[in-house]
């Protein structure tokens, strides 16, 4: 039996159109995705309760936080959130450790033991050298980790996650992004994240949201969602690409080996040098139109990842298809972006046996 | 009473105490009131506003006679409305009842200002933190706005010192008793005792400068002050 972590439904006015989704969010970390100016903003603000002018319904666990009908509406200091928004909102008075204790109150009004919990979020995000810092001369990264403890230390009943990414550089994001899959691993806090960064949506959530002006436009399993031949371009256009949680097996002088998936998975692959001991996890990424596909093992080749794989769908894009294929059982499908001369010209079809070709240099790095 | 060296100083020292007095006097309410006023929207915002105002555009003398009325045997605050008499005309209460009102504009506006230079979205992040108004002002707002308030004290503080005219009507100008450094400077150039007059006026200088001067680099704008 799935567990229901919220339900809405919701009217919220906006300017050149209304918010109007209905929902119920049964995984615990949820994505919502799309353009800017969509309304993702304005449904997690409505979920926050900043949104007063918001009509509707939406129920938390057991809670009732809106029911226009009966006239509820919690204001948002009863709703029991932590909220990280893109600017982060840092109390510029206070110090790194102020701005932790901020929420302590309630944290110790919901039965949390405030010193010990403190103790975990500043490990978890590594501030302990931060704490006595004042927040004006952080850097952007820090401050992401600092607002992001902020929240997890008033002992939030939900996490809403406001673009955690956007604000950061292309280097920045690869730090982070690991952060912010310790915080959904070791804390057992339901999370809804907003953001237009297919990359980090795939990275953390269980299921997707897709906004388009006010609407639901499609909601499943993030990889399936953001494949569908009415989204890809769009996720495309964000920055798509496969990612996958793999293990450092070995260092060599100019590369390192990492197992994808799981610690038994059979797959390799070489991904640019990296500073961190064997066996420790991290997350890689390639771009959908950076793999080849070859028909036979090639030899001669300078790519140094040469996987073998069985495609399973193509589906068209115009003058592009976009191509899926699965590596082995454990590991989520490759998505392929190639022209449909070239499927055409090696005869390419649901089953065909095909290698996949990945430069190393085309591996992207979150650690 | 002819003004003599010793009421001068006096006259000084009174001064500094009662413009502390009213000062005192004056922020909380307007504290409160300019909080109203930058953070909620409810009916009659701007007939409040502007009542609140009408004392810096007012004659003095007028704001005094008004006082006056008020504080009179059959006014709203005299004895035969009271039943008891809480001696207010003619004695330093007065005094310090005169500069509150003239000052209040002043300080009103001032931390008006200040409050409304505070981005609220840090009050929302407070109320997601669990914060409630009054919390919130008192941990968030007012904390991020201490700059400001210090000008608004030091405005007030000064408008105080260089009252004279609602002073006069309803405190009189009473050497030894209930004259002020504005009032003193008045009666010394009009009995002609120049040296006098001079003595206070570079007090006054003196004080309203340091004023300024503070306000000054109060409100000169902080680095990062918003995100």
């Amino acid at each position: 039996m799935s567990r229901k972590f919220f339900q809405l439904r919701l009217q919220v006015p906006l300017d050149r159109f209304d918010l109007e989704v209905e929902f119920t969010g049964s995984r615990r970390v949820t994505g919502l995705f799309g353009a800017s100016g969509s309304g993702k903003t304005t449904w997690l603000e409505t979920m926050a309760g900043l949104r007063r002018s918001a009509r509707g319904f939406i129920q938390f666990g057991e809670t009732v936080w809106l029911d226009s009908d009966a006239s509820i509406n919690q204001p948002p200091e009863q709703r029991g959130i932590g909220y990280v928004p893109q600017d982060h909102l840092l109390f510029p008075h206070l110090t790194v450790r102020g701005n932790l204790q901020s929420g302590r109150q309630r944290a110790a009004a919901g039965g949390h033991d405030f010193k010990s919990m403190l103790e975990d979020v500043v490990d978890v995000l590594e501030l302990g050298s931060l704490l006595e810092r004042g927040v004006r001369d952080l850097s952007g990264g820090e401050r992401q980790r600092v607002a992001l403890g902020r929240a997890l230390c008033s002992g939030p009943r939900l996490l809403l996650l406001d673009e955690p990414l956007a604000s950061l550089d292309l280097h920045l994001r690869q730090r982070i992004l690991p952060f912010l899959q310790r915080v959904r691993d070791h804390f057992d806090v339901p999370m809804l994240v907003v953001s237009h960064n297919p990359i980090e949506l795939q990275a953390l959530c269980e299921e997707l949201i897709v906004l388009e002006q006010g609407r639901i436009v499609a909601t499943g399993e993030p990889l399936q969602v953001l494949t569908r031949p009415d989204i890809f371009p769009f996720a495309q256009s964000q920055g798509f690409e496969n990612i996958w949680s793999a293990r450092v097996r070995q260092h060599s002088e100019h590369t390192t080996s990492v197992v994808l998936g799981k610690a038994d998975s059979p797959v390799t692959l070489t991904i640019p040098r990296v500073d961190t001991r064997e066996g420790s996890s991290l997350t890689v990424s390639v771009a959908a139109n950076e793999i080849l596909l070859s028909t036979t093992e090639p030899t001669h080749l300078s790519a140094r990842n040469r996987i073998p794989a069985r495609l399973e769908n193509l589906q068209s894009l115009g003058h592009h298809q976009l191509i899926t294929a699965r590596i082995t059982a454990g590991l989520p499908p490759v998505v392929i972006e190639l022209t449909s001369d070239a499927i055409e010209d090696l005869d390419l079809a649901p089953g065909s046996s095909v290698y996949l070709l990945i430069k190393t240099s085309s591996i992207t790095v979150y650690q | 009473m002819p003004t003599t060296p010793d009421t001068a100083f006096e006259a000084v020292r009174a001064t500094l105490l009662w413009a502390g007095l009213s000062t005192a006097l004056v922020m909380i309410p307007g504290t409160l009131l300019a909080y109203l006023l930058a953070r909620f929207e409810f009916r009659g915002k701007q007939v409040l506003s502007t009542l609140l105002s009408l004392p810096l555009v007012l004659p003095p003398t007028a704001v005094g006679y008004l006082l006056l009325r008020t504080f009179a045997q059959q006014g709203p605050l005299g004895r035969a409305t009271l039943g008891i008499d809480l001696d207010i005309l003619l004695t330093w209460k007065a005094v310090v009842i005169a500069c509150a009102v003239m000052s209040l504009p002043l300080v009103v506006r001032t931390a008006r200002v200040s409050f409304e230079n505070v981005n609220p979205r840090y009050e929302m992040m407070a109320r997601t933190l669990g914060y409630g108004p009054l919390h919130r002002l008192l941990a968030i707002t007012l904390p991020l706005s201490t700059r400001g308030l210090l000008a608004a004290m030091i405005l007030g503080f000064t408008r105080a010192m260089g009252e004279f005219g609602a002073t006069v009507i309803v405190a009189g100008n009473i050497p030894g008793r209930t004259q002020t450094l504005s009032s003193a400077i008045f009666s010394a150039q009009q009995s002609g005792n120049e040296p006098q007059a001079n003595f206070l006026l570079v007090i006054a200088l003196g004080v309203g400068f340091t004023a300024v001067y503070l306000t000054e680099s109060l409100s000169r704008p902080r680095k990062t002050a918003r995100p």
